[in-house]
C-alpha cells in the first residue's frame, strides 16, 4: 500500500496487520506506540514507592493493584507495537533502559511525598485519558484495540486519585497546604504534558494525516482545562497565577506559552534532565539485577527449542 | 465452650487471647509478606513476572485484611493493628521480613515456597475451627495459596536447573532456612497450647513444624539443594528425617516479638506517610466485610 492510499483510506481501526503498510506509517505509528509504553512503565516506577508509604491497607492494595496495571498497560502497548514489525519489545525495553526510549514529560520528575500521588493519579491519568479516549479510533487496529483495556482501567486509577485528593483537601489544614504545595508544583507540568501549541508540534501533521492521531495537542489541553479547571476548585485546590490561563469567549482556553519553561521541557524531551536520568538509569540498574533470571529462562527455551515457557509467569 | 466463640461479647479472657494470638499470627505473616512482595514490582524479571507477583501480594495483603477484619469484631482498629502498633509488638515470622538484595529472585521464590507450604498446612488446620468466621474465610484464602504454591514450585524448578540458579538458591536456601523454622515458633506456649484446646486450630505448632518439614526436605532435596547438616538425625537411611534443635533456630523469632533490624526499618517506611501527615484515623479495614 502506497503512503496516498494510506492517507485516503486513513480512519477509526482502518490497519491491521494483515496490511502491507509503507515504512512511514509503521514507523511513526511504533514511535507513537512505544511512546505511549514506556510512559506505562516510567509511570509505574515513579509510583511503585508510594505502595509502602500508602497510609492505610485498602490505599496500599489500590496502589499496588494501580502499578500492576500499569505494567499490563506496558506489556499490551508493546504487543501492539511490535506487531509493526519495526521493533521488537526486547529492543523496545532496551532502549528505555540505556536512554534512548522517551517518555511523557511528567515522569521526568521526582514524587517524594504522599501528597503527591493525587497530581498523577488523578490529573496526569486524567489528562491521558482524555487523549486515550480518543485513541480508541486510531487507524492502528492493535493500538484501538489495547485502548478499550486501558481506558476501562484509568477509569478506575482516576477515581482511586480523586478520592486521595478529596481525602487530602478535607484533611487537616496541614494536609491541605501540602497538597496545595504540590499542586502548583505540578500544574505547569501537567499543562505541558499535552505538548507545544500545535503550530510547534513536529509529528503532528503526519500522524493525523493517516488516521494515528485524532486531536491536536490544543484541542486536547482545552478540553482538559475544560473539564479540571472546575475539578480542582471544587476540591478547594487554587488554580496557580502563571501559567496565565485566559477563558475565550468560545469557552476553550488559552495558556499563556511564554509563562511555561520549554527549555526544561525540551531538555527532558532528549531524556536530559537530571531527576529523569536518574529514574531511567534506577530501572536500569533494578532490571540489570535481574539480568540473570532473563538468561536463564532464554537458555530454559534454547534447550526446549521454542518459545520461553510462559506457565511460571 | 465452642459456641461462644462466635460472639465476641461471651468470650472470656482466656479465648479472646487465644482469638487475639492466632489472628495476629495469621494476619502479620501476610501483611509484612505482602509488603515485601511489593518491592519486586516494576522490578521483576520480565513483564509477566511482575504481574505475577503483584498479584500474590495483593492476594497476602487481602488476606491480611480478612484476619485484620475478625480482630476488628473483638474490637480492634486498623491503626492500632498496623499504623500505630509498637513494632514490637508484631507476630509475624521473621521469615516475611528479611529484606531482599537487589536482584534476588532467588530468595523471592524461595522464600514464597517456604512460606506458602507452611500456609497450606496451616490453613488446612483452620478448616474446622470453632470460630466460625475463621473457618469461612479459610475456602477463599486456601484457593488463591495452591496457586502461589504452584508458581514458586515452577520457578524453582526452572531456575534449579541452571549454574547460576542453582548456586542463589542454595544461597538463599543457607539465609531464610533458619528464619523459616520460626513460623512454627510459639507467641506464647500457654496461648499456643489455648488455641488448640479451644478448638481454634486442630493441629498444634508441634505437628505442623514436622510436616512442614516432610514436605520441603525431600522436595528442596529433589532440586538438589542442600539442607542444613546439623538437622539430619537417624542413620541416614530415611531421607525425610530431619529434626529442628534449638541451636539451628535464629536469635529474632518473630512471633515473641523480637524482629531483626530490617523490620523497624520496613515499618518506619510503610507508617511514614500516616506519621508525617498526622493521621490519627486510617480508612475502615474493609469496606464490606463478608
Amino acid at each position: 500500500m502506497d503512503l496516498d492510499t494510506v492517507k485516503d483510506r486513513a480512519g477509526p481501526r482502518e490497519f491491521s496487520p494483515a496490511d502491507d503498510l509503507p515504512e512511514e506509517y509503521r514507523k511513526a505509528a511504533t514511535r507513537m506506540i512505544e511512546f505511549h509504553a514506556n510512559s506505562e512503565i516510567m509511570g509505574a516506577y515513579l509510583e511503585r514507592p508510594f505502595i509502602r508509604q500508602a497510609p492505610s491497607i485498602d490505599r496500599k492494595l489500590a496502589c499496588s493493584a494501580k502499578v500492576q496495571d500499569e505494567i499490563g498497560h506496558g506489556q499490551l502497548l508493546y504487543r501492539a507495537a511490535e506487531s509493526l514489525g519495526v521493533k521488537t519489545r526486547e529492543e523496545m525495553l532496551d532502549d528505555l533502559a540505556n536512554g534512548d526510549g522517551k517518555f511523557l514529560n511528567c515522569f521526568h520528575y521526582e514524587m517524594t511525598d504522599w501528597v503527591e500521588t493525587p497530581m498523577i493519579a488523578f490529573f496526569v491519568d486524567g489528562a491521558a485519558m482524555r487523549r486515550q479516549a480518543t485513541l480508541r479510533r486510531t487507524s492502528w487496529e492493535p493500538y484501538a484495540h489495547a485502548m478499550d483495556k486501558v481506558c476501562f482501567e484509568e477509569g478506575f486509577h482516576v477515581k482511586h486519585g480523586e478520592d486521595i485528593l478529596r481525602e487530602l483537601m478535607s484533611g487537616s489544614k496541614k494536609e491541605q497546604e501540602l497538597t496545595q504545595a504540590a499542586f502548583e508544583e505540578w500544574w505547569p507540568r501537567i499543562i505541558q504534558f499535552f505538548g507545544p501549541t500545535d503550530d510547534k508540534s513536529t509529528h503532528h501533521d503526519f500522524a493525523a494525516s493517516v488516521g494515528l492521531k485524532q486531536q491536536s495537542n490544543d484541542q486536547l489541553r482545552n478540553a482538559f482545562l475544560d473539564q479540571y479547571i472546575p475539578k480542582a476548585r471544587s476540591y478547594g485546590l487554587e488554580i496557580p497565577d502563571e501559567p496565565r490561563i485566559r477563558e475565550l469567549d468560545d469557552g476553550t482556553y488559552e495558556v499563556e506559552e511564554g509563562d511555561l519553561d520549554w527549555d526544561e521541557f525540551f531538555t527532558i524531551a532528549k531524556n536530559d534532565y537530571e531527576p529523569g536520568v536518574g529514574q531511567i538509569n534506577g530501572r536500569k540498574a533494578a532490571q540489570e539485577a535481574v539480568q540473570w533470571v532473563r538468561d536463564t529462562i532464554e537458555s530454559d527455551a534454547t534447550a526446549a527449542g521454542g518459545h520461553a515457557p510462559q506457565a511460571a509467569d | 465452650m465452642a459456641t461462644s466463640l462466635e460472639n465476641p461479647d461471651e468470650l472470656d479472657e482466656r479465648e479472646r487471647r487465644a482469638l487475639e494470638t492466632l489472628l495476629k499470627r495469621l494476619a502479620d505473616d501476610e501483611f509484612v509478606l505482602a509488603e515485601r512482595y511489593t518491592e519486586w514490582q516494576v522490578r521483576a524479571p520480565t513483564l509477566e513476572s511482575d504481574l505475577a507477583l503483584a498479584n500474590n501480594a495483593q492476594d497476602e495483603l487481602g488476606h491480611a485484611r480478612l484476619w485484620y477484619d475478625v480482630l476488628g469484631d473483638i474490637g480492634f482498629e486498623e491503626r492500632e493493628l498496623v499504623y500505630e502498633r509498637d513494632p514490637a509488638d508484631f507476630r509475624h515470622s521473621t521469615l516475611v521480613e528479611r529484606p531482599f538484595e537487589d536482584g534476588d529472585w532467588a530468595d523471592a521464590v524461595l522464600r514464597s515456597y517456604l512460606y506458602d507450604a507452611a500456609e497450606e498446612i496451616r490453613l488446612e488446620s483452620l478448616v474446622d475451627s470453632t470460630h466460625p468466621k475463621i473457618a469461612d474465610r479459610v475456602g477463599k484464602i486456601r484457593s488463591e495459596e495452591a496457586y502461589h504454591l504452584e508458581h514458586a514450585q515452577n520457578w524453582l524448578e526452572r531456575l534449579a536447573d541452571g549454574d547460576e540458579g542453582h548456586e542463589r538458591l542454595q544461597d538463599a536456601l543457607d539465609r531464610l532456612f533458619p528464619y523459616a523454622f520460626t513460623l512454627f515458633e510459639p507467641v506464647d506456649p500457654d496461648v499456643e497450647e489455648d488455641i488448640v484446646d479451644l478448638g481454634l486450630r486442630d493441629a498444634t505448632l508441634e505437628e505442623m513444624g514436622e510436616e512442614w518439614l516432610s514436605i520441603v526436605v525431600p522436595y528442596l532435596e529433589s532440586l538438589d539443594l542442600e539442607l542444613p547438616a546439623d538437622g539430619r538425625v537417624g542413620d541416614g537411611t530415611d531421607e525425610f528425617e530431619f529434626e529442628v534443635t534449638e541451636e539451628m533456630l535464629p536469635e529474632e523469632r518473630g512471633r515473641d516479638g523480637t524482629h531483626t533490624d530490617a523490620w523497624f526499618d520496613l515499618y518506619d517506611e510503610f507508617t511514614r506517610t500516616y506519621r508525617e501527615l498526622g493521621r490519627t484515623e486510617t480508612t475502615r479495614i474493609m469496606d464490606k466485610p463478608e
